[in-house]
């Protein structure tokens, strides 16, 4: 399978992904993936299950360590920070599955997300996302595992943004929601976009994320097999054969 | 996972292990015969703590779970075996109130310790068919609760074991060589277990949580199978160790042995018979030298000693540094292989060290 | 009769506390790192040895010295032995707490010796008062007041403190917590400290009853009392405290209720009650979120 290399064109490079190798005992679930993600962009990496999107974002996110490559979050090696110390260079990760604290209250949940910052504008932004989001300031005491799906990603995506990232990642971030729910998501994706924070997400599902992003990667068996605007993916036969061949494969049809 | 060999050249390499242990077993206990009673004594010990190593290595080595609950396979097999054999009138003495059928009894040694085995592979069965179920730090703990329950039983059912008392006057007929007899018969036992599908299916579950839970109810009956050949080897153990000392006290079967068998395990390496052996024969090594530096040495009118205690504070000290640098122990989780091959490792060292 | 029935209460309720607290300190620590800390009954006997040394001083500075003493050992062991092991599974943690806890037992037993040894630790304590005409030993009714003291604070520094937030965080998702960005060094050092606290304050009111130190003083008691962190809920601090106290007063409910020769088999019903939760409820009475998985 060709792997095609991701090349941003201009502008100050946020993270910067090299020959990334990612392995799990003898299983390689990312094989040597490049990609730069610039200030303020929107990049969408979509594939079939299995393809390695989470692996990459956990790699990035300083979750699992790579068995190969570099990777730099605004031109410092990433393999020299703890993990918890990755935030702290701007980087914050949605998990797939959103990950909130059920046990603690939606109020704790969200001081949480604004642990590295020691700066004295934290309970002002916290009181904005209240009252963003009414449903989060109306149960601000109650365990945030008592919130429905929708409202738990709203959470998590809130939770991500106190620590005022310069990037904001996001796995599947419309898995399991109602599409009106998911609307919603991406409109609030938009917003946090247009105030300069780059956005990766991953997605499965391609035509949410090619709608949302300005750069798109598919990934199939731990490569990228296809890069560029969502407007020449999509447009790309080799999109087709990429994308739902594969997925099609994986599900015992034709090749 | 292994696969059976079908040549006559992989089937000599698949025997090998087995008859290296074996042999390792009868040329320490051959040169054991020329040394002094004392020394003699001690590898005697040795081999009844083999025994005892390589029962938990039965159920750990193959399953992957920490059992605490074997040290009581042992009680129960010693404490079987030593109503069973008694001379009555030793028992008359110590145990007034033994029903009639065990007062009486007087059976030889052999049956003696077949049934101390067989009692304790009940034990194992009866505890392990709702116990096995559980998976990771639940087994461990359910195990550790075996531990307990059986010692607070058997330390105050005071008709049947005389309670916190030793029971004394048990034959002793445990020497040497029915000691290195009792050692290779638990090699071949457990080296016939893991080799066979029942042992092979679950070392195969021990590092995949999710195929073992796709595979579902067999895995627990693998599971339950080397759980109770492990409980009758352990079973066995303890019986060796009462013959041996000719007493049987429950304090002896508490924290202190559970301590001492699963260390060596732990430094052997839990992943191979091969380390269960070798951590046995070690160990046992290693404490006698310890004694010996608590006994000390006298040089002209003084005598240097070592703090009296050093020798189980060192042993598990090494534990603790094996855990640390060297988590698959001595053996490494291999099993010894013929000279001029490469050493075949268990596929689940490599998943290990990738995490 | 009833001047009995109180006394048998609050027997109970004062043997709850005790264990309540060795509980929570074992909950604790399983919560950050799903680690079992055999280690724990260590921390409470060289709290008691601090104890017998720093006695004739003074009763405060050896309470301070207990407190040094366990806390300092928690964070010495934590360093050492568990920090190096993070992340390792947990059968291998295990393993190591195990041999953590005998190596620390056998050192003492090196350094003093195992015959126990009399500390006449608060003898004040041991007198009886009066209330409504109920003749209470004036210790007991101590030790429930320095148990309710403890939960109150510790859950007040839970729920109440930055970093009693982070380790709550901590131990129902780790790993998700440093992704936000919490320290997990400082998260499990603190929460290794505050064990160690406990720890003390167990040792001392225990030291005060029975008026001995002896190397395994700090076994017996861990080994009731993880019964109790089991039953309540492995991973659940409110569980933990609560199973704690179950398994005091249960025990000075058996001891009172059971006939005589049954009596002496008491912690054998306790093991039995923990088998059977372990396979009925595995999450415990107060379940802990984002466990079920791993235990």
């Amino acid at each position: 399978m060709r792997s095609v290399v991701d090349m941003p064109s201009s502008g100050t490079i946020l993270a910067d992904v090299r020959g990334l190798v990612v392995r799990y005992g003898g299983i390689a679930a990312v094989q040597g993936v490049d990609i730069s993600i610039r200030a303020g962009e929107a990049v969408a990496i979509v594939g079939p299950n299995g393809a390695g999107k989470t692996s990459l974002l956990s790699a990035i996110a300083g979750i699992v360590r790579p068995s190969a490559g570099s990777i730099h979050i605004g031109g410092k090696p990433l393999a020299g920070f703890a993990l918890s110390d990755v935030v702290r260079q701007g980087v914050a990760l949605v998990p797939e599955g959103r990950n909130i604290f059920g046990s603690l209250t939606v109020l704790e949940n969200l001081r949480l997300g604004a642990t590295p910052r020691l700066d004295a504008s934290v309970a002002a932004d916290i009181d904005r996302v209240l009252s963003d989001f009414p449903i989060l300031g109306e149960r601000r005491d109650q365990p945030a595992g008592q919130l429905s799906g929708g409202e738990q990603q709203m959470l998590a995506i809130a939770r991500a943004m106190l620590s005022r990232p310069r990037l904001l990642m996001l796995d599947e971030p419309s898995l399991g929601l109602a599409p009106a729910i998911v609307d919603r998501v991406y409109d609030l994706l938009r917003g946090i976009r247009s105030q300069g924070v780059s956005v990766l997400v991953v997605e499965q599902n391609a035509a949410r994320a090619f709608a949302f992003a300005d750069r798109a990667c598919v990934m199939s068996h731990g490569v990228f097999t296809l890069t560029g605007t969502p407007g020449e993916i999509g447009s790309d036969a080799a999109f087709d054969s990429a994308y739902f061949g594969v997925a099609m494969a994986e599900n015992g049809g034709p090749v | 996972m292994a696969t059976a060999p079908t040549s006559p050249e992989t089937a000599a390499s698949r025997w090998f292990p087995l008859v290296v242990l074996v042999l390792v077993v009868l040329v320490l206990a051959g040169a054991a015969e020329f040394a002094p009673t004392v020394v003699q004594r001690r590898i005697t010990q040795g081999l009844i703590n083999l025994v005892a190593v390589v029962g938990l290595y039965v159920f750990v080595g193959n399953s992957g779970v920490l059992s605490f609950g074997n040290v009581a396979f042992m009680a129960i097999g010693a404490y079987v075996s030593a109503l069973l054999t008694m001379p009555a009138a030793a028992k008359g003495v110590f145990l007034p109130d033994l029903p009639a059928f065990l007062a009486n009894a007087e059976w030889p040694a052999l049956g003696g310790a077949l049934a101390g085995g067989a009692a304790a592979a009940l034990v194992g069965l009866v505890a392990g068919f709702p116990l096995m179920r559980l998976s990771g730090i639940s087994a461990s703990i359910a195990t550790f609760a075996i531990l307990v329950v059986t010692y607070v039983v058997l330390g105050n059912w005071t008709s049947i074991t005389g309670g916190q008392n030793s029971l004394m006057g048990l034959p002793i007929y445990v020497g040497l060589w029915t000691a290195a007899g009792w050692a290779v018969v638990a090699i071949v036992v457990a080296f016939l277990h893991q080799e066979s599908r029942s042992g092979l299916l679950l070392r195969a579950s021990r590092e995949d949580e999710v195929a073992a839970a796709a595979s579902g109810v067999h895995m627990v009956s693998h599971r339950l199978a080397a759980f109770v050949v492990s409980a009758f080897l352990s079973g066995i153990a303890g019986v060796l160790l009462a013959h041996f000392l000719g007493a049987v006290r429950v304090e002896t079967f508490y924290l202190d042995l559970t301590f001492l068998i699963i260390a060596m395990l732990v430094i052997g390496g839990m992943r191979s018979l091969t380390g269960a052996v070798a951590g046995a024969i070690v160990i046992t090594l290693l404490t006698e030298l310890m004694r010996q530096a608590e006994v000390g040495v006298t040089v002209g009118a003084t005598t240097i000693a070592a703090p009296g205690g050093l020798g189980d504070a060192v042993l598990a000290l090494l534990m603790l540094l094996i855990i640390l640098f060297r988590p698959d122990g001595i053996a490494g989780g291999r099993e010894v292989s013929r000279p001029f091959r490469p050493a075949i490792a268990m596929p689940e060292n490599q998943h290990r060290k990738a995490q | 009769m009833i001047g009995q029935a109180i006394q048998v209460l609050v027997d109970a309720v004062s043997v709850g506390g005790l264990y309540s607290l060795t509980a929570l300190g074992i909950g604790l620590i399983f919560g950050v790192m799903r680690l079992i800390n055999f280690a724990h009954a260590q921390l409470i006997t060289i709290a008691g040895y601090a104890l017998l040394v720093l006695l004739t001083p003074s009763a405060v500075l050896a309470v301070l010295g207990a407190v040094v003493a366990a806390v300092l050992l928690a964070l010495l062991v934590e360093r050492t032995a568990f920090r190096p092991l993070r992340g390792a599974d947990p059968a291998t943690l295990l393993i190591a707490s195990f041999a953590v806890s005998f190596f620390i037992e056998k050192v003492t037993i090196m350094l003093v010796g195992s015959r126990p040894k009399g500390v006449d630790f608060l003898p004040a304590l041991a007198g009886q008062v009066e209330i409504a005409g109920v003749r209470l030993q004036l210790l007991q009714l101590v030790t429930i007041v320095v148990s309710v003291v403890l939960l109150v604070t510790t859950t007040w520094f839970l729920k109440s403190t930055r970093l009693g937030l982070e380790m709550r965080a901590a131990a129902e998702n780790f790993r998700m917590a440093e992704v936000l960005g919490i320290r997990a060094n400082r998260v499990i050092a603190t929460a290794f400290a505050i064990s160690g606290l406990l720890a003390a304050a167990v040792a001392c009111l225990f030291v005060a009853q029975t008026g001995l130190v002896q190397p395994r003083m700090g076994l017996q008691l861990v080994i009731i009392a993880f019964v109790g962190t089991v039953i309540g809920g492995l991973g659940s601090l409110p569980g933990a405290a609560i199973g704690g106290f179950l398994v005091g007063v249960a025990t000075i409910l058996l001891q009172a209720l059971l006939p005589p020769d049954l009596r002496v088999f008491r912690e054998a019903f306790l093991f039995v009650a923990v088998t059977v939760v372990l396979l009925f409820r595995p999450q415990g009475l107060i379940p802990a979120r984002g466990l079920r998985e791993r235990v």
